[in-house]
């Protein structure tokens, strides 16, 4: 089978979509599937090792001031798709998805005249250009781990005054993604409840729905046999994201004993005032630190370390943080939002309703207080993990899925 | 001078140049008699000609404002619940200006449709104008951009 994986972004050490698209096309690969990979700036360089990588021109010039832009970018903004780029991210649109998906197309009528594919992945970019790739007889499935209009409506909540409402609606393509994930052969996400939440979202059939869970690298994440700490909270998450619900897990804090602290695994003031402003406020500074980004190898040890992996979301498209704390055999308390009541199973941590810190508080207690259920917790978390989130065996269900689009589509034509 | 601020320059001054000939050429130029415009008659061109221009023109003006509307119809309409404890205790009058938004924006494009219909000169020239400042006022910035930044510097390889 031969694969063209489509993706607007592709650096693989940041960035859900490169992650995605670097750990699945090595574990298509070792199925047997060969893998084309599509994809813009930031590149995967070391994904030549296994697939074919065609790269895709992108300025990633949004957000950034005219006069800030290097001299090496400004000379390319007169190009075409660059100027359109350029001149929609001026007017506070990200059309980062659609001019990919249109150089995309116009790449593809080019490779086409000497290669053929049995299907195209497109990894959540959903740019109007996918529609006309139809007419190259190939079936296309897409990546949607979560609707966008999850982070719309956690942005409004967070936005005052007109001016940032209207950036935020400019900001996000729903429109755009509306129309073309209804016209798509198959859409995968990430957790059941997913699958009403597109409906709700963007009207899609139920019965073109696929849900094969998110992969993450279970051989990294592994317990380091570092001494566990006592009383030592982790939250691994942009704080800046008001759909992590930092202010109920603070609000939590201030009804747990003084000796419990938290280490938030992000950013802090100054360069994010968000969480810094609600500390400040629940007089919770002596508490709680941040540890700014982390590379991988510390993000492990941390995980080995504390003692509770914490999530309060309000909504979560898979809940990453918690599949890796339980690969490192870390109890979690989490909440039911979203993907997480799925991926956390009620023998590895704690699941309790979102926005109730009285309950998110009794959870932490809970665990705190009994060495043996967090050591038993974390033994079935290693186990639940590996067995479920393993990129191998996400590639393996996302291969099913290929292969039943595959014969789908050729039973139609 | 390198080849980029050549085309910096010319980036600046083409457009400068362009802008400013079309303001001179509307506002200047008849500064003295606006109303040389209401006898321009379009009705002398034919239908054909007449739609050619016209449909591409509005229906980008158009779009635009119903880009507008829609926005200002999604900050109306949006459920945003629950709020967040920390945002709640701040006053936000967005709902009100959002009305504001949509009854312009609605008012605009509905004028620039019955502008069409009946072949006002201003109901193309207005959008036209707006188009190219845009455009040109792009190219310009970057223009600037790239004749005022300073190539990347040599890394100090101590």
């Amino acid at each position: 089978m031969r694969v063209l994986i489509l993706g607007y972004r592709g650096n693989p050490y940041c960035g859900g979509q490169g992650i995605y698209i670097y750990n699945l096309s090595k574990e298509l690969a070792k199925l047997g599937v060969t893998v084309d990979v599509m994809v813009g700036p930031p590149y995967p360089d070391p994904l030549e090792e296994w697939a074919t990588v065609y790269k895709i021109e992108n300025l990633n010039i949004w957000s950034i001031k005219t006069k800030d832009i290097p001299l090496e970018k400004l000379k390319r903004i007169f190009s075409p798709w660059n100027f359109a780029d350029y001149v929609l991210t001026r007017l506070h649109l990200f059309p980062e998805m659609e001019t990919f998906s249109f150089r995309a197309f116009f790449a593809l009528e080019k490779i086409l005249r000497t290669k053929r594919y049995d299907l195209i992945h497109d990894i959540q970019s959903l740019g109007w250009a996918t529609v006309p790739m139809k007419g190259y007889g190939i079936p296309i499935v897409t990546t949607v781990h979560h609707p966008l209009t999850k982070d719309r409506e956690a942005d409004l909540q967070r936005n005052w005054g007109i001016w940032d409402k209207t950036t935020t609606i400019l900001f996000y393509p729903l429109v755009m993604q509306g129309f073309v994930i209804r016209r798509m052969d198959r859409i995968i996400t990430s957790f059941h409840e997913g699958v009403d939440e597109l409906k709700k979202a963007f009207r899609v059939k139920k019965e073109r729905v696929s849900v094969v869970y998110n992969g993450m690298d279970v051989e990294m994440f592994q317990n380091t046999g570092e001494p566990r700490e006592e009383n030592a909270l982790l939250f691994v998450g942009n704080t800046e994201d008001t759909k992590k619900g930092l202010v109920y897990l603070f609000e939590a804090m201030t009804m747990l004993p003084e000796e419990v602290t938290l280490t938030i695994v992000d950013d802090g003031p100054p360069k994010k005032m968000t969480a810094g402003d609600l500390i400040k406020k629940y007089n919770l500074g002596h508490r709680v630190k941040f540890t700014g980004k982390l590379s991988y190898d510390q993000l492990v040890s941390i995980y080995s370390r504390k003692t509770i992996l914490v999530m309060s979301s309000l909504f979560e498209g898979f809940g990453l943080p918690a599949v890796e704390a339980m690969s490192c055999q870390t109890p979690v308390v989490v909440t039911t939002a979203g993907s997480l009541k799925e991926v956390v199973s009620p023998d590895c941590g704690i699941l309790v309703p979102p926005m109730d810190p009285v309950a998110l508080k009794d959870g932490i207690m809970k665990l705190l207080k009994n060495k043996k259920l967090r050591e038993k917790m974390g033994k079935n978390g290693r186990k639940w993990a590996v067995e479920n989130f393993a990129w191998s065996v996400a590639a393996k269900n996302t291969l099913e899925v290929y292969k039943d689009v595959i014969k789908e589509y050729r039973s139609r034509v | 001078m390198p080849r980029a601020k050549i085309w910096g320059f010319l980036a600046v001054l083409l457009s400068a140049a362009l802008f400013g000939l079309s303001i001179f050429s509307i506002f200047v130029l008849n500064y003295r008699d606006f109303t040389i415009f209401n006898a321009v008659n379009l009705n002398e061109l034919s239908t054909m000609t007449f739609y050619a221009v016209s449909i591409p023109l509005a229906a980008v003006a158009v779009f635009v404002l119903c880009t507008g509307f829609w926005i200002g119809w999604i900050i109306l309409t949006i459920k945003v619940v629950p709020p967040m404890p920390e945002i709640v205790e701040k006053k936000d009058n967005s709902k009100i200006k959002a009305v504001f938004l949509c009854l312009i924006t609605a008012s605009l494009a509905a004028l620039i449709i019955y502008g069409v219909y009946v072949r006002s000169f201003w109901a193309l020239a207005v959008p036209a104008l707006v188009i190219s400042a845009v455009v040109l006022g792009a190219v310009f910035w970057v223009g600037m951009a790239i004749i005022t930044t300073r190539s990347t510097l040599i890394p100090n390889k101590k």
